[in-house]
């Protein structure tokens, strides 16, 4: 008994929860320009999405690509820089390790409005014209803790002599950091790489401060835009839909992936 | 992994690389106001009749406080921005405004194709602090606020006189455009529209009032119909009106005049109208700001503007009605297959005072002569009655719950505090009496 | 200290120079006027407009009830999905977090539009329910992370010595839990002040939170007292951080 109203409880919190995207997805299969609206089945509007045959493409187009290639760009180099930073991180001791996890956790803790004012701040004291590259800095600057975080852990659990035996049997730097530490450290780059990537994606506040004036958009200011406007241009139905899956997809993997990987250290 | 540095290096360099400023002009517009077509053809356009390269950089605002600060504050150097009525009074009695020449060598200046009405009536009324607005600005848009409604709800007689907004029956159904100038102005002019017949009161002056009495008057007029609103809209009044979320939305004849197309469409009637108890005119034009680097290229793009063939390509584009008069625009905006005749000679001359265009766009004579233009004053205050009326922030129970969390988070710190103490100390005890 | 400690180095550098140079920026724009002379008066505006002082309190307020329904609602969730005899599989669990990794701005129009559709006036409880189904799972997720790392022995102790099971759940595993719900209630609270955007989709412009006005001033170039209010938030979450424990970590954010 117990147990059956607790299912129906998990069950009833994410029918709500879900609700509104499941509303979105199923008013992505119609052509009608108003929401809520059913005037038959049409894949249409997926077509649209693809061939680009709608108002306002141009700009839609751009703000995806926009999107991807900002958040690939943030995702690669906070991947590298929280990487190695993780590595220096791990060796240090006492204070300075102190103030730099600290200064680490802070965009995390820091709402996204902070984030994006005080970095607004910083280009315009420092004169830089916002654009491309400052939405780029930014979206560095609050991916890079994530995987900072990702890292350290695999770190910690590494065996601390695997890298001083392959400098003693002659390895380079260099070859000691490419054959023995990246390997090692893959699990916790890869999952790092993944959050930076979806934070970026995800951001909408950070871009919103940093992205100037110039008219750059990303998914998500060009869906604030749209909506300031009313509604959405119901090409962004399907979008929001196959976005939603995709992330489903990345999600169950991932899950999966860490439930195997435990089960065969607990193994 | 090399691609993706020579893709950072790209956007370095993309951003890094110091720009030719004689070769740029930068222009600051509203979103979604212009063909943006025509910005590629002004650049062509620009190298035919002078024989120099430019290169746009066009940006926009939705705001007009938002450009203003941003040139005010920011000393940022657009060469053309695209103010509104209130805006440019302002900048001029800031002496923010460059005068824009109209010497384009061979070149003809389509600047004179601006209706004498936009000249004469609204432009050389700004109080620019002795100068002559009409030669610092040149009138792109103009536009009348009004009532967009569904006529399934709402009846043409309703909305004859504003207090179709103080109608119960349409509670939860109602917008209004978030612009408190604009309503403002409207709702005083119908106010003191008797007093304007009778030719006690002018509309020069009631676009001034921003008088205490004034701003009571409307408060009250306002705070009787806002449980009535729906939402203060930014934009997306046309979008919900055409959703039938919303029967009746106060909102410029611009938006107005988009949202019914967008209506035909999908097969909805929607209509526009201006209460006759009168109402106010809006208008924006372009300026050359102070801080303006590239002034020639700037006088040419407003004359470029200014030519019939592209107001119209622009009004087909935004919606919203060009300043530029004459025949030609007539002639392109006439259809007596859907329009009856009206009068409106004061636009296009006199020979226009029976012409079917839409009325929409173009009010009809009588209307418009009910119709005054808003003035840069009063703005502290009338934006405080703007929040007083809308806000819908604050209540006593706000403050209680705050001072109770407030109080309960304190109290939970104490006790964490004192139970620390506490276990310390009998802590300490415990191994004294061990000792 | 050892040599490849250094490699943290342009990290560092980086961290000062984007995370804690704007902090200080933000400072120090907030006790200046436009011409760079120190001042107060930045402050002195924003406690002396009322209608300022009404937003921040509203959005504290919403805030509030945000963050006390998502611990209502959130809690019993995750105290389901940490319990073995009622949850087995982990996809629900998936289902709980998933909704976080996606945007907040899609989330709240997809919403928007659901009650636009269901007939459902746009106001304070819209806000509400919006706001409660855009960070339910922040809440979540922290409190049962630290159920289901909770050591089961104490319960079973606990019960051994002759505690009910609402004894048990009361006073072992609820103060045992807390850590979680603070960490739920940062992810919550704070975002909830901040957002802007959001309250305008779900009310129609009705209402204006926090976020919202910060975003106007710095849009219209009035950085000063946008720090200045920026600086308020920050001293806020100062305060709300207070709450926790320094020794623990935040444990949100991770898959």
């Amino acid at each position: 008994m117990k147990r059956i109203f607790a299912q129906c409880y998990i069950w009833l919190l994410l029918i709500i929860l879900y609700a509104p995207i499941v509303f979105i997805a199923v008013f992505s299969f119609t052509e009608s320009k108003v929401l809520g609206n059913w005037t038959g089945f049409s894949t249409k509007l997926y077509s649209n999405l693809f061939t680009g045959d709608m108002q306002g493409t141009g700009s839609l187009m751009l703000a995806i690509e926009n999107t991807l290639i900002i958040a690939l760009i943030a995702a690669v180099v906070s991947t590298l820089l929280g990487t190695i930073a993780a590595i220096g991180i791990h060796n240090m001791r006492g204070k300075t390790k102190q103030a730099i996890t600290l200064l680490n956790n802070i965009p995390m803790l820091n709402p996204d409005i902070i984030t994006g004012v005080s970095l607004f701040l910083l280009f315009v004291f420092l004169h830089i014209s916002q654009g491309y590259l400052t939405v780029v800095l930014a979206h560095i600057t609050f991916c890079t803790p994530y995987v900072v975080l990702n890292v350290l852990p695999k770190l910690t659990q590494m065996n601390p002599n695997v890298y001083e035996a392959a400098l003693d049997l002659g390895a380079t730097p260099f070859q000691a950091l490419r054959k023995v530490l990246i390997p090692l450290l893959k699990p916790g780059m890869i999952s790092g790489f993944i959050m930076a990537f979806t934070m970026s994606l995800d951001d909408f506040a950070v871009t919103f401060f940093t992205r100037g004036t110039i008219g750059l958009d990303t998914l998500s200011t060009y869906i604030y835009t749209d909506a300031r406007k009313g509604g959405l241009t119901p090409e962004l139905r399907p979008l929001i839909t196959l976005l939603f899956v995709g992330i489903l997809i990345l999600l169950i993997v991932i899950n999966i992936r860490q439930m195997r990987n435990s089960n065969t250290e607990e193994k | 992994m090399k691609k993706f540095f020579i893709a950072t290096l790209a956007a370095l360099m993309i951003c890094g690389c110091s720009e030719d400023r004689d070769h740029i002009l930068k222009v600051y517009n509203w979103a979604d106001y212009i063909d943006e077509e025509l910005i590629g053809e002004f650049e062509q356009w620009y190298e035919e009749q002078t024989g120099e390269k430019v290169e746009v950089v066009y940006q926009t605002f939705d705001i007009n406080e938002t450009m203003l600060s941003k040139i005010e504050l920011g000393h940022e150097d657009y060469d053309v921005a695209c103010p509104s009525d209130y805006i440019i009074e302002r900048m001029l009695r800031n002496d923010l405004l460059l005068p824009i020449s109209r010497d384009f060598g061979n070149t003809p200046d389509y600047i004179g194709n601006v209706s004498p009405y936009i000249m004469d009536e609204v432009f050389s009324k700004i109080e620019g602090g002795g100068r002559n607005a009409n030669d610092y600005s040149v009138g792109y848009m103009w536009g009348t606020t009004g009532l967009l409604y569904n006529p399934k709800y709402v009846s043409d007689e309703d909305v004859k006189t504003w207090d179709v907004l103080l109608n119960p029956e349409f509670a939860g159904k109602i917008l209004v455009k978030d612009a408190f100038r604009d309503v403002y102005t409207s709702l005083l002019i119908s106010f003191y529209i008797d007093q304007v017949e009778s030719g006690r009161k002018d509309l020069q002056t009631i676009g001034f009032d921003a008088s205490a009495e004034s701003i009571a008057k409307v408060e009250e007029y306002l705070n009787s119909f806002k449980d009535n609103v729906a939402g203060w809209e930014a934009d997306f009044g046309k979008d919900q009106m055409t959703k039938e979320l919303a029967w009746l939305n106060l909102s410029w004849s611009g938006d107005a005049q988009w949202a019914i197309d967008e209506a035909a469409e999908i097969g909805l009637e929607l209509k526009y109208a201006i209460p006759e108890t009168g109402s106010s005119v809006w208008f924006d034009g372009w300026v050359i700001p102070k801080y303006a680097k590239n002034i020639k290229a700037a006088s040419y793009f407003i004359n470029y503007m200014c030519m019939p063939e592209n107001a119209v390509r622009n009004m087909d584009v935004s919606g919203y009605v060009s300043t530029i008069g004459g025949q030609e625009i007539l002639d392109a905006m006439s259809d007596p297959e859907s329009f009856d005749p009206i009068d409106v000679s004061y636009f296009f001359g006199e020979q226009a005072d029976s012409v079917c265009v839409n009325p929409v766009m173009y009010p009809d004579k009588r209307i418009m002569s009910r119709c005054g233009m808003m003035h840069d004053s009063g703005t502290e205050d009338l934006l405080k009655m703007w929040s007083r009326v809308k806000g819908d922030s604050a209540s006593v129970w706000t403050y209680t719950l705050i001072c109770i969390v407030f109080l309960a988070l304190i109290a939970a710190l104490i006790v964490k505090y004192a139970k620390k103490r506490y276990r310390r100390r009998r802590y300490a005890m415990k191994r004294r009496k061990r000792a | 200290m050892n040599k490849r400690s250094s490699w943290a180095l342009p990290y560092a550098i980086f961290l000062v120079l984007f995370v804690a140079l704007p902090l200080i920026l933000i400072i120090l724009y907030a006790f200046q006027d436009g011409s760079g002379n120190f001042t107060l008066a930045n402050f002195t505006k924003f406690f002396t407009d009322a209608d300022a002082i009404g937003t921040f309190a509203l959005s504290l307020e919403v805030a509030i009830e945000n963050t006390a329904i998502c611990i209502l609602l959130g809690y019993p969730a995750a105290w389901i999905l940490a319990n073995k005899k009622y949850n087995r599989s982990a996809v629900t669990i998936v289902l709980f977090i998933m909704p976080m990794w996606i945007n907040a701005l899609m989330r709240t129009l997809a919403t928007a539009e659901l009650f636009h559709m269901l007939g459902i006036q746009l106001g304070k409880g819209t806000l509400l329910v919006g706001m409660v189904y855009d960070y339910l799972p922040f809440m979540i997720y922290p409190i049962y992370n630290i159920l289901n790392k909770m050591d089961k022995s104490y319960m079973e102790a606990a019960a051994d010595l002759g505690a009910t099971p609402w004894q048990v759940f009361w006073k072992v595993q609820v103060p045992l839990s807390m850590p979680g719900v603070i960490s739920g209630v940062m992810m919550v609270f704070m975002p909830t002040v901040s957002t802007f955007a959001i309250s305008e989709f779900l009310t129609n412009n009705k209402i204006k939170l926090f976020g919202t006005i910060i975003q106007e001033n710095i849009n219209s170039s009035m950085w000063n007292y946008g720090a200045a209010l920026s600086l308020v938030m920050l001293v806020i979450i100062g305060m709300t951080s207070l709450l926790q424990d320094n020794k623990k970590e935040v444990s949100g954010g991770t898959v």
